[in-house]
């Protein structure tokens, strides 16, 4: 059921890459702040931040590399390889750039204040999800220096890994002196229309406490959601089955087909609010994000 | 991972029958969940001074004229029951996870003994020699449809499709084992350190026969299961029935020594109809060392009920088969590393987070699966 080589060659590569350059696969860290082109947003130094972890821009390639990870494991001496790769390779993800731009007018549009960085780092978020937790404490202790250095003290998220990751974060490190926001605790007015169901991000509905404040801003906007205790109940949303995917694809595939086979007998428009659940459902369900379908003037 | 379209049909019937009653039996008796945490309250008084409780339910089981023992691993249970037990009886067993960890079935019937399963679910995981898929429902991976072949395959009869008929040949089959076994041994849900009683809760009457009609009652489980006093164990069978979704339970059994009467100018005098010899085996086997350990002790709080499995997404794609047997599903990974020092199931958590949503005493699973995760890393595991 676990490849314990596979288990190992995660953990070598993934820290290698994030402890050398921030970011966990062989990617050109530019792909994380491409979606700013143009929008005329701040840069560099401020006290509140757009932080997207690059979670957006990275869970269709993390899908990919999930992929090809068991051959990539069994390819002796493929990290050296790597290390070159990833100053050239640049990732385009037009769907991420543009949900990250409708984010950034929805906090514009609400009177929200913020800054971004074109060397904006992945947030970690790998290393919690496997439990790799000496590795992620070293990172961690990397990533407050990068604040801290910048002097933040508001970090504005826009995904449910991001912003967990952060809060473990801050739990590790309590002399940490900021402010963890999620958008939507921030963002007003937003209008959308039309009727989904809505999957929950796990972290945020149950582990974050963000379940009634998502689904007030998505309301709000004009949308109908349908719910069904079984299925969408704060206790019997399910797992997209995003996080086992380096571990063991297969099981990871057959959970996503299960939650979407439940989601699609309650509706068959889904929304969501994370791209890793979007990664894992879409393949079998018709999903948006919620920033996708918002209406942007 | 399940390939078993068998799987997939049982396990969609079993949660849709039981989450939409757990939360039924929730909404109708609110008092519940107050129950669940003076349960969670008792279990930790217990588990902060140890030793001491197990101390004190041992010489409590001794002044009502029963038998205690401490065992340390499964090893030392299995030889403490086998003495009592000797060869070429029949024993029924009432289901017990303690009694299948430590191996004591096979252990029984290899000392020449015949031993019979009596909780339906465990008779047809004896019936097809298969571990356990569920903690308490063992034999959730078996349609109805298998069920009656094994039925026919094993007892030469053939039951039917109807649930009732297939629990009807099960009772005939098993009535005559009661009325002839020479020891009933059973687990328990809670057990009383004040009055040395073992409390279990049932519905089939398998158990209240088990314990009631052999000549002798073995009670084996883990030392995790003390609660302080009669009436937390009392409620800790009500919440194990709630939260298991069989709400009122049909028979609660407190069993405090062998059977006795006061009858004759009120001596209370012992036997009388029931057993004339009480044992009590207590069982750590990893125990006391996760009880150590301030993360792993949240595993010690756990009743069984068996909630978790049905909300779990890994679960319900792992044909019953996360965690070493018979602790499945995400209470299962967590008792694999307790008992077996096996932290790989653990690594197969997606931290869904609805275990810790659905569990009657808030054990938050996925921080103790993430810890176990990490020790996995340090570690390693069993080979």
């Amino acid at each position: 059921m676990i490849d314990n080589e596979l288990l190992n060659f995660i953990k070598r590569t993934v820290t290698k890459f994030l402890m050398e350059d921030y970011m966990p696969f062989p990617v050109n860290r530019s792909v994380c702040s491409e979606w700013a082109n143009g929008m005329n947003i701040k840069k560099g130094l401020s006290e509140v931040v757009l932080f997207t972890g690059c979670s957006y821009q990275l869970a269709e390639l993390g899908k990919k590399f999930d992929d090809i990870l068991p051959s990539l494991a069994r390819f002796k001496g493929i990290e050296r390889f790597s290390s070159f790769a990833k100053a050239f390779y640049k990732p385009r993800n037009e769907r991420a750039n543009k949900i990250l731009r409708n984010i950034a007018y929805l906090l514009k549009n609400s009177g929200v204040d913020f800054s971004y960085y074109e060397d904006e780092p992945y947030s970690g978020t790998i290393l919690l999800e496997l439990g790799m937790l000496d590795e992620f404490k070293q990172y961690a202790e990397k990533l407050v220096n990068f604040f801290v250095a910048r002097g933040v003290k508001k970090i504005i998220t826009v995904d449910p890994h991001t912003h967990y990751t952060l809060y473990r974060i801050k739990e590790l490190n309590p002399s940490w002196n900021v402010n963890i926001v999620n958008y939507y605790e921030l963002i007003k007015g937003a209008k959308a229309e039309g009727t989904y169901v809505f999957h929950d991000s796990c972290l945020y509905s149950r582990f974050l406490g963000m379940r009634d404040t998502i689904r007030e801003v998505i309301k709000g906007s004009g949308i109908e959601l349908k719910e069904d205790e079984m299925v969408t109940g704060k206790e019997t949303s399910m797992c997209c089955g995003g996080p086992l995917a380096p571990i063991n694809k297969d099981v990871s595939d057959k959970i996503a087909r299960n939650r979407a086979e439940a989601l699609k007998n309650v509706h068959n428009k889904v929304l969501l609010a994370c791209p890793f659940c979007y990664a894992n459902l879409s393949p079998y369900v018709e999903a948006y994000d919620f920033a996708e379908v918002v209406k942007i003037e | 991972m399940s390939n078993n379209k068998d799987w997939d049909i049982a396990i969609k019937r079993g949660v849709e029958h039981n989450i939409p009653r757990v939360f039924k039996v929730l909404r109708e008796h609110p008092y519940l969940e107050d129950l669940a945490r003076k349960v969670r309250e008792g279990k930790l008084e217990v588990l902060s001074n140890l030793d001491h409780y197990i101390d004190m339910t041992i010489k409590a089981v001794e002044k009502i004229g029963g038998k205690a023992y401490f065992a340390e691993n499964a090893e030392q249970a299995r030889e403490i029951v086998g003495k009592i037990v000797g060869s070429k009886k029949r024993i029924v067993l009432g289901k017990s996870m303690v009694a299948y960890e430590v191996g004591l079935r096979k252990y029984l019937q290899s000392l020449d003994n015949e031993v019979w399963e009596t909780d339906l679910g465990e008779l047809l995981i004896q019936f097809a020699d298969e571990p356990p898929s569920h903690i308490i429902a063992p034999a959730v991976h078996m349609t109805r449809e298998r069920i009656r072949e094994l039925i026919k395959e094993k007892l030469n009869i053939d039951p039917g499709d109807k649930h009732e008929d297939i629990v009807k040949v099960a009772r005939e089959f098993l009535r005559q084992k009661f009325l002839t076994a020479d020891i009933g041994i059973t687990g328990a849900n809670a057990v009383a350190a004040d009055s040395g009683s073992i409390v279990l809760v049932e519905n089939e009457g398998n158990i209240r026969m088990t314990s009631v009609v052999p000549p002798v009652h073995i009670s084996i489980t883990g030392v995790e299961k003390i609660l302080p006093n009669l009436e937390y164990a009392l409620y800790e069978a009500l919440v194990q029935a709630a939260y298991a979704g069989l709400y009122p339970p049909t028979y609660i059994n407190v069993t405090s020594g062998p059977s006795s009467t006061g009858d004759v100018e009120q001596k209370r005098v012992s036997p009388a109809h029931g057993p004339k010899e009480f044992h009590l085996v207590l069982v750590d086997n990893g125990r006391r060392k996760a009880n150590e350990d301030n993360v792993l002790r949240e595993a010690l709080l756990c009743i069984r009920c068996g909630r978790c499995h049905f909300h779990c997404p890994v679960y319900r794609v792992l044909d019953g088969k996360w965690g070493d047997p018979p602790y499945s599903g995400p209470m299962g990974a967590m008792w694999s590393g307790v008992v077996y020092n096996d932290y790989k199931p653990s690594l197969m958590c997606t931290h869904a987070g609805n275990c810790r949503e659905v569990c009657p005493m808030k054990i938050n699973i996925p921080k103790v699966l993430e810890y176990l995760k990490h020790k996995y890393y340090t570690n390693g595991t069993k080979q």
